[in-house]
């Protein structure tokens, strides 16, 4: 997608560096990654592993380029990487190639903030071509593929097994929970009960029972789904708003907080403290990520994970109601339409190269995230790997994702603000969704379908 | 005009230049802004023009535009015609590829550009390099779909050109459905006010100004002014000394402090737990306890300067006044009642003025603790005003509606500067200079 | 009066001091020693929380980058407060020209505005400059925001500078601009001083303005740098974060310490909250 008035000049341009292929070309390609940790280091280091391979090829063919590769991490938080790259690219000044949430695509794209990466690699080759469908179909946006997924991951529910063994689950038990949940049998009420059984036995402090994610995020549309909500229309591309099952959505986590397992001020909790509070079992239940894994066993120190947590999808909403489910939010990598077209080439080129199953491999199983292609799963890195192998076979499959809709993020503000309410105990669901209802229409108009 | 009105313009004019680039131009274009539906989305600068499957969707069924031209418009088409060859013969490519292409794939047409790409590739003669295959197809694409255009009659005529002539009613229903940028609009004000989070928010941000003024800005600035009056002055500097540690340390350091008290690992914990109260983190524990830290940490902050001129006002008291109560045998409490708070009276009223507007306005302080939770519990007017237009999840900063909201501030400051105007006697204040040449 | 007894004021202030009292001791303790979980005495020496002074912090610019960055932004921010202040006060103070009151007026209503609810307008006329993202932009418009307040200040040290003095100068035969110089300036200096620390103190401290508008690793400045750290949720160590207050508080103790008396005086008239 390229303004047509350059595309002339472009190819001037493509003669030019034809022409002069035998000087050295010095490239800078700055690489943001947002929501990233020193575990996820790689998003960065793949890059410049992928700069060092394209030399090599590069030189082969006979062009001397030379590629410093700029990586920045360790943004405060998504809002604030959020709010750089937006602001940096409206002043011409921003990363060229970022790590972001899928969902930026959209309201990117039509910002003219990024390029779409089929304009610069052939998307019929490999590695692209090994990449799961629905991975690249999560990275593309109106039939444009404007990204490649960096990695996957999904949000499963976690249980801690020694309070659920205290409360009378036998073994087998547990190891049928996955099943259980899957099939719609373990619902989200019955998270519920078992929380509460928990907290009654003293095994955790009230309001610890279920104990949620403590800031918004995708997490909260599982529960939604949970009760048969619908994101976006299949048919239409609209967005849906779905009463009833926001309705059971919200009143879910009424009930937790009047059942007093989860508590009232829960939401904005530091993460420092949470993880170190499920990661122990000062919680019981609890709702996370698969990349929690790594921090979990890390620096929280569990060392036997698979004797103290079982996970599983986010179970149905109740009986009868909804479905068992999981998000998963892949990050992206994006060129953005910072630099010239040389640039772009070279950085669509480094984005193409870092997605190779192997350099990719290195990435999933450091910061335990999920493999973004098929053939990973047969490198010894990636196979030997417990985690990386139960978690692909049993969420994996069952993974949604959240539509590329660039009034999204409208939607999803107003949702959050709606749970907010309910949880905090100003509104009941029924009102807190009849607000909902009035300020999407006001906010979003045609773009959403109220139902 | 004089010379001395030369002058004082010279000595504004640096003043004046700075104020009106970075404090009244801003003012300016907040209340334009908030006429609009900026948002990332639609980019600051404007946008372009550009045809998308999103595009194709919501002209579905539109009456300007004819279904026949939505349904060509939605099409990708590549076509290897005499123009495309021409232009790829002008171009830097191999003479033999040229000539292969023409006569492999001359006068074909590919559903997409991929497509092209994929018969280029093919070619005994390809080029080596992806992107010289892209830039030789590239010359061949017919379609609009997925071109960005710049100007609009770039776009009017390249819809024009690949589709025939089209209608001016039409014309225009497309450009508007195919803009990307922001246009104008008054939806952010009835938006402001039909939205309920707005009104908590409006709620909140009246008891945090109410509560922080009372209880610490005038409230204990009176205790501690009235109380280090009456202290020898080394203790009386050294509590001073102390309360104004938060005014002048960086608030990112002066908050982290408060964190560590309040932390669930922190210091309160500490001392509290070993007498048998649970553990737990009082920032974020309940709504009262994070609206009692974010007044705290605010408060602290607040008495300081109320302190300060309270303790100069009760200082300027003449000291006869305060022996001969003294003598008459008034007690501490009378003479504090009778004598010194009849004189504080102004002094409260300025601090009472100014220390609204500087809440109202401020939430650095909210923004590094609480950030407005748990939940939206302490968010106040100006830290949404903030979170609308800066902070966005899904990465669309709404700047337009984020506007309206800081606009929102900006009148009802500009209003109540007036009114202390007034109360402060403007006229006392500018003094006509008494030197006329 | 005073001879009456003072203890029990002195134990109520005490009392309701202790946070802070609490806070800034533990803010100098807790920089070299560990304590052990839950526990509210230290029990072991250590320097190893200075290690930020060598070590960098993930991507982070160094530490000594970012107080480079401070100190030029806080230094910067505070000559152009002064010297434009110390004029425009002189001109609203003193001198007879049209649209004096208006000049005021507005002076004293920005005094008191909603600065940091302009931000996005900033940014916009500082991406129109092509000053996004560099110290002299975030600079420029500290300075600028700084301003009304500068005055205000200014024309007030001024105010009190007796006519006397200009009426005689003027009558020796020197010009205006000539009686400011060597006249009215030398009067005011203790104003240009206390707002000198003020602003240095005030762009000291800054974290909004910096981290909107130059969040970049090389133009960072001490606050983005520490708040940054506290926010990453994977490194959370309150010694680690007040090992780095404490070095970023250095200078802020040293001035108070030296010029107590100046800024009693100017937080009379504070800014913020």
């Amino acid at each position: 997608m390229i303004i047509r008035p350059l595309r002339t000049a472009l190819l001037a341009g493509t003669a030019l560096v034809m022409a002069t292929a035998a000087h050295a070309q010095d490239y800078t390609i700055t690489v943001w990654a947002g929501g990233s940790n020193d575990n996820d280091i790689y998003r960065i280091t793949a890059i410049e592993m992928a700069a060092d391979i394209l030399e090599r090829e590069m030189e082969i063919l006979g062009e001397e380029i030379s590629i410093t590769v700029d990586g920045r991490y360790n943004f405060a938080s998504w809002d604030d990487f959020k709010q750089s790259v937006t602001l940096a690219a409206e002043a011409g000044t921003g990363p060229n190639i970022v790590v972001t949430s899928h969902g930026d695509i959209a309201p990117w794209a039509q910002a003219g903030i990024i390029r779409p990466i089929e304009d610069y690699i052939d998307l019929d080759s490999w590695p692209v071509t090994d990449i799961y469908p629905n991975l690249m179909e999560i990275s593309s946006f109106e039939g444009v593929q404007w990204g490649l997924p960096q990695d996957a991951e999904s949000r499963p529910f976690f249980f801690w097994i020694p309070h659920l063994e205290a409360i009378g689950y036998t073994a087998e038990q547990i190891e049928a929970l996955p099943a259980a949940v899957e099939a719609g049998e373990y619902t989200l009420y019955d998270v519920l009960e078992d929380a509460a059984a928990i907290q009654e036995a003293g095994l955790v402090e009230p309001g610890l029972g279920f104990y949620p994610r403590v800031s918004n995020g995708p997490d909260y549309w599982q529960f939604y789904l949970s009760f048969g909500g619908e994101i976006q229309d299949p048919e239409t591309g609209h967005l849906v708003l779905d009463t009833e099952a926001m309705t059971g959505f919200y009143q879910f986590f009424a009930d937790a907080v009047a059942a007093g397992v989860t508590r009232q001020a829960h939401i904005g909790t530091p993460w420092d403290q949470w993880y170190a509070e499920v990661a122990s079992g000062i919680a019981g239940l609890w709702h996370g990520g698969t990349w929690h894994y790594a921090r979990y066993t890390g620096r929280e120190g569990l060392e036997d994970f698979f004797g103290n947590v079982q996970f599983t999808l986010i179970p149905a909403g109740a009986e009868g109601v909804g479905r068992s489910n999981t998000i998963t939010h892949p990050l992206v990598y994006l060129v953005t339409s910072t630099g010239d077209e040389d640039t772009a080439f070279i950085a669509a080129e480094l984005i193409k190269i870092a997605s190779e199953p192997r350099i990719n491999s290195l990435h999933a199983i450091k910061s335990a995230h999920l493999a973004i292609a098929e053939s990973q799963s047969e490198i010894d890195l990636y196979r030997g790997d417990r985690w990386a192998r139960e978690a692909t076979e049993r969420l994996l499959p069952h993974a949604s994702a959240m539509p590329n809709h660039v009034r999204f993020g409208e939607y999803w503000d107003l949702m959050w603000g709606g749970l907010e309410s309910v949880w905090s105990g100003q509104k009941s669901a029924e009102e807190a969704v009849a607000d909902l209802e009035v300020a999407v229409v006001n906010a979003l108009g045609d773009d959403i379908i109220v139902r | 005009m004089t010379r001395q009105a030369w002058l004082g313009f010279g000595f504004l004019a640096p003043a004046t230049l700075f104020v009106v680039a970075f404090f009244l131009a801003p003012v300016v274009m907040t209340g334009f802004f908030a006429f609009t539906n900026m948002s990332t989305a639609t980019g600051i600068t404007g946008g372009t023009y550009r045809i998308t499957e999103g595009v194709i969707s919501r002209l579905a069924g539109s009456e300007d535009v004819p279904a026949p031209l939505i349904e060509a418009l939605g099409q990708q088409q590549s076509v290897v015609d005499p123009t495309g060859l021409a232009a790829l013969a002008q171009g830097d490519f191999d003479a033999a590829f040229v000539a292969e292409l023409e006569e492999e794939l001359g006068g074909r047409t590919f559903a997409s550009q991929r497509e092209l790409e994929g018969a280029i590739r093919d070619l005994d003669n390809r080029p080596r390099r992806v992107r010289d295959i892209k830039a030789a197809a590239e010359l061949f694409e017919r379609s609009v779909l997925n071109v960005d255009f710049a100007t609009q009659a770039d776009f009017a005529e390249a819809i024009q050109a690949y589709a025939g002539p089209v209608p001016d009613t039409a014309m225009t229903a497309l450009a508007r459905a195919a803009y990307t940028g922001w246009s104008m609009t008054t939806d952010n004000f009835s938006r402001l006010f039909n939205s309920p989070e707005l009104g908590t928010v409006a709620v909140n941000t009246v008891f945090y100004i109410f509560a922080t003024l009372t209880l610490f800005n005038t409230g204990f600035a009176l205790v501690l002014a009235i109380t280090t009056f009456y202290l020898p002055s080394r203790q009386a500097s050294f509590f001073r000394t102390v309360w104004l540690l938060p005014r002048i340390s960086p608030p990112v350091l002066y908050v982290l402090l408060w964190k560590w008290l309040a932390w669930d690992t922190g210091f309160l914990n500490a001392v509290l737990e070993p007498l048998g109260v649970a553990g737990r983190n009082w920032m974020f524990d309940s709504e009262t306890s994070a609206w009692t830290f974010v007044i705290l940490i605010n408060g602290f902050v607040g008495a300081s300067m109320g302190m300060i001129i309270l303790s100069s006002a009760i200082r300027a008291i003449p000291q006869p006044i305060l022996y001969a109560s003294a003598v008459d045998g008034a007690g501490r409490l009378q003479q504090i009642r009778h004598i010194i708070l009849p004189q504080l009276r102004w002094p409260l009223l300025f601090i009472t003025s100014y220390q609204t507007l500087s809440l109202l306005t401020s939430f650095e302080y909210i923004l590094l603790s609480t950030d407005g939770g748990p939940g939206s519990t302490t968010e106040v007017w100006a830290l949404a005003a903030y979170h609308t237009a800066l902070r966005n999840y899904a990465g669309n900063l709404q700047y337009g509606y984020g506007a309206a909201m800081a606009l929102v501030l900006v009148v009802f400051g500009i209003a109540m500067s007036f009114v202390y105007l007034r109360l402060f006697n403007f006229k006392a204040l500018v003094g006509r200079p008494r030197i006329e040449q | 009066m005073r001879s009456e007894r003072t203890w029990p004021i002195t134990v109520l202030l005490a009392a309701a001091s202790l946070p802070l009292l609490v806070m800034y001791a533990y803010l100098i303790l807790d920089t070299f020693t560990d304590s052990a979980p839950g526990a509210v005495f230290p029990n072991r020496f250590t320097l190893e929380h200075w290690r930020f002074l060598t070590e960098r912090q993930g991507s982070r610019a160094s530490i000594w980058q970012a107080t480079l960055n401070t100190f030029i932004f806080a230094t910067s921010t505070t000559a152009l407060v002064l010297f434009i202040s110390s004029t425009a006060g002189y001109a609203l103070s003193r001198l007879a020209m049209p649209f004096r009151r208006l000049f005021l007026g507005g002076v004293l209503i920005l005094h008191a505005f909603p600065t940091i609810t302009l931000i996005i307008a900033i940014f916009l006329i500082l991406q129109m400059l092509g000053l996004y993202n560099t110290l002299t932009g975030v600079i420029l418009v500290k300075a600028s925001l700084e301003l009304p307040f500068g005055i205000w200040i200014m024309k007030g040290f001024y105010d009190t500078v007796p006519w006397e003095i200009e009426m005689s100068g003027i009558q020796d035969g020197a010009g205006r601009f000539q009686v400011w110089r060597e006249l009215v300036l030398p009067m005011v200096y203790p104003g240009i001083l206390a707002l000198g620390i003020f602003s240095f103190l005030s762009g000291w401290s800054e974290f909004i303005l910096p981290q909107v508008l130059a969040p970049d690793a090389s133009v960072q400045t001490l606050s983005v740098y520490m708040a940054s750290l506290i926010f990453d949720d994977q490194n959370f160590n309150f010694n680690l974060f007040k090992s780095v207050g404490l070095f970023y508080m250095i200078p802020v103790i040293i001035l108070y310490l030296v010029f107590q008396k100046y800024l009693m005086n100017i937080y009379g008239g504070g800014t913020k909250g």
